[in-house]
């Protein structure tokens, strides 16, 4: 009876073309918009993620990656002499305004890392050698940075067209020039705005000889030290507050920088609810629409099932035959959602923009939910068609 | 064969009724009906005598509240709902007025219902409703679809899923209401021709006088009661033409 249900489900294709709209819409909105909040979040904790490290140190009051609250040099001293720290580099980080040549302003992100073990550098260079950064007045900017910070000429075509820059150009932070030795690749962080490496020293001269201006210690712990308890060791001995850099989002412990600051904008920004209503909105349209077409699609064959009762189906095969109609019409759904969803992803990730990122749970939950959308479609089903009289079929 | 024996259907001092207080409708009342095995007998009687409450008593789709029903010797008064399913599912067969074939199934899948639901498998449900297709001439036709048949090649179809598992009791209702006087007629003569076995009843509830002629025995109804027997069609169908 059950292929001949699946049958009853194809034979109707415009019923079935309706629920799957439905399902699919539904699928589609949860698993994209579930994809591009978690892209989002994972651009809070860019930094954590550009700027490898296994033990990160900051001053006790620092909630969390993009919250530097800048030391005096000498904690560096501190930190070292902590039992178990094989080495620590200091870390600048800070917003400035970067002049461009044709006298536009940009927001940068500023990192400025240790000259001696470039500790903190990016890991791929798509242009130049990090050893350059040690010449004067040299920085190195992300590829996105370079492509917006560009020059905007006019093309052959008569139209403006933006060139990136490149190794050789230059441009001013706070008056002071910073030459382009170099262009990496890093992950984009959550303010939008571009990273521009230079040294430590360099970024203190950036920074106009800011009295403080260590935001964070980048430490290694010795053979046989465990992040944690180095972290443990560092906060009992300095009174500073330590973090571990896991950044797997299922496996992250409670001392994670990245974690922190996932959390931090969590509960002190409005994403999760913009996001969570565009889920919610999903999953109720779904419901509805799913409910709603496979109600009807019950509603329409309901005559049939009573004359299939009449014939001697028993409740328990007539429920069988709705909730493989529905769980049929879920995994398509699902299927065509999740697979929309994906495209989307991969047109999204080759535009950078916004961020996608659909961790195999992702698609979990939203196969979860499609397939209890298609179960309430069949309860529904189920309840209406155990409702009907099988003494109706000889009512004409 | 005993008297007892020759009997397939018999309803006694059945009572329907539906609402209540004022609105309440009694449907059958004290009804008393046999149908003996071989036979093909007719139930007939204006609108709302309540020959198809009687027809869906004798089918176990409704329970009296009061009387008793014993089809094929087995009490379906006494039977719970999963009981009267099974014996539905194992001794009746079904042409209902309106065919209620599947328009979504393949003609062959319509006739295979019967079969399905009593567990037989897909190959061999197919193999026996390809063979009884092929009795009601309807052989080619078994892979389109009943919307594209005619209103009495629907009816052949109904008829050979009605019988495909060689059930006992085959219950008609109405089964030439929607077709026209010849196709009626060539109706009528396959359900007697392929129902005729000295184990097989067939119960035909009918407004159609032109087709009284096929039955063996006609029993009238009136207010919820059986109010004659005639034994001899011609005559019944000659009071209707004359």
């Amino acid at each position: 009876m059950f292929r001949l249900a699946l049958n009853m489900l194809f034979g109707d294709r415009a019923k079935l073309a309706m629920l799957l709209c439905g399902l699919a819409f539904s699928a589609l909105l949860m698993a994209q918009q579930t994809s591009v909040f978690f892209g989002i979040m994972s651009w809070t904790y860019t930094p954590v993620v550009n700027i490898r490290a296994h033990v990160w140190v900051s001053d006790p009051m620092v909630e969390q990656a993009n919250d530097a609250k800048p030391m005096r040099d000498t904690e560096l001293g501190r930190v070292r002499s902590v039992d178990g720290v094989a080495w620590a580099a200091p870390l600048h980080t800070s917003f400035l305004q970067a002049r461009m040549v044709d006298g536009n302003f940009k927001l940068i992100t500023l990192v400025g890392i240790d000259a001696d073990t470039f500790a903190g550098a990016p890991a791929e260079l798509s242009q130049g050698r990090i050893e350059d950064l040690r010449l004067p007045n040299t920085v190195i900017v992300d590829e996105w940075g370079a492509q917006l910070m560009g020059k905007t000429v006019k093309g052959a075509d008569g139209k403006m067209h933006t060139v990136a820059l490149k190794p050789g150009d230059v441009f001013e932070i706070n008056d002071i020039e910073a030459r382009i030795v170099g262009i990496c690749k890093v992950r984009r962080a959550f303010t939008g705005g571009p990273f521009v490496y230079s040294t430590y020293d360099r970024a203190k001269t950036y920074t106009l000889g800011a009295r403080r201006t260590l935001s964070f210690m980048l430490v290694e712990p010795n053979a046989g030290v465990t992040p944690s308890e180095l972290c443990e060791r560092i906060e009992r001995d300095t009174g500073l507050k330590a973090w571990t850099s896991d950044t797997v989002i299922w496996d992250w412990s409670d001392r994670s920088l990245a974690r922190n600051t996932f959390w931090w904008f969590w509960k002190n920004t409005g994403i999760p609810f913009s996001f969570g209503t565009a889920v919610a909105l999903g999953l109720f349209v779904g419901i509805a629409v799913s409910g709603q077409t496979f109600y009807s699609f019950v509603l329409e064959n309901l005559k049939y099932f009573a004359a299939i009762k009449a014939m001697g189906a028993s409740m328990r095969v007539l429920a069988g035959m709705l909730v493989i109609q529905a769980v049929t019409a879920g995994l398509i759904g699902f299927g065509l959602g999740a697979g929309m969803a994906q495209a989307i992803g991969r047109v999204m990730i080759e535009k950078g923009m916004p961020p996608f990122v659909m961790f195999p749970q992702i698609l979990f939950a939203t196969l979860m939910l499609t397939m209890g959308i298609s179960i309430v479609s069949a309860i529904i089903g189920i309840i209406k068609v155990s409702r009907v009289d099988a003494a109706t079929v000889f009512r004409g | 064969m005993s008297a007892a024996h020759d009997i397939a259907v018999r309803t006694q001092g059945v009572d329907i009724s539906f609402g209540s207080g004022e609105t309440k409708v009694t449907a059958l009342q004290q009804t008393e009906f046999t149908a003996r095995r071989g036979e093909l007998i007719m139930l007939v009687g204006p609108s709302g005598c309540g020959k198809t409450t009687l027809l869906s008593v004798i089918a176990g789709t409704l329970t009296p509240q009061a009387g008793t029903v014993e089809v094929f010797g087995q009490r379906l008064d006494k039977m719970n709902q999963e009981q009267l399913t099974a014996f539905r599912r194992k001794h009746l067969g079904f042409v209902f007025q309106s065919f209620n074939l599947i328009p979504t199934l393949s003609v062959v899948e319509n006739v295979m219902v019967p079969l399905l639901i009593q567990g037989v498998g897909h190959a061999e449900a197919r193999r026996r409703s390809l063979i009884i297709l092929e009795k009601v001439g309807l052989k080619g036709r078994e892979d389109g679809k009943p919307n594209a048949l005619s209103g009495g090649q629907q009816q052949r179809v109904a008829i050979a899923r009605a019988l495909v598992h060689e059930p006992p009791l085959l219950i008609c209702d109405e089964p030439t209401s929607a077709l026209d006087k010849d196709t009626g007629a060539q109706i009528m003569e396959m359900v007697r021709e392929l129902s005729r076995s000295p184990d097989r009843c067939v119960v035909v509830v009918t407004h159609d006088f032109r087709i009284f002629r096929f039955a063996d025995r006609i029993a009238e109804m009136e207010d919820g009661r059986i109010s004659r027997v005639v034994d001899d069609p011609s005559t019944i169908e000659s009071q209707h033409h004359g």
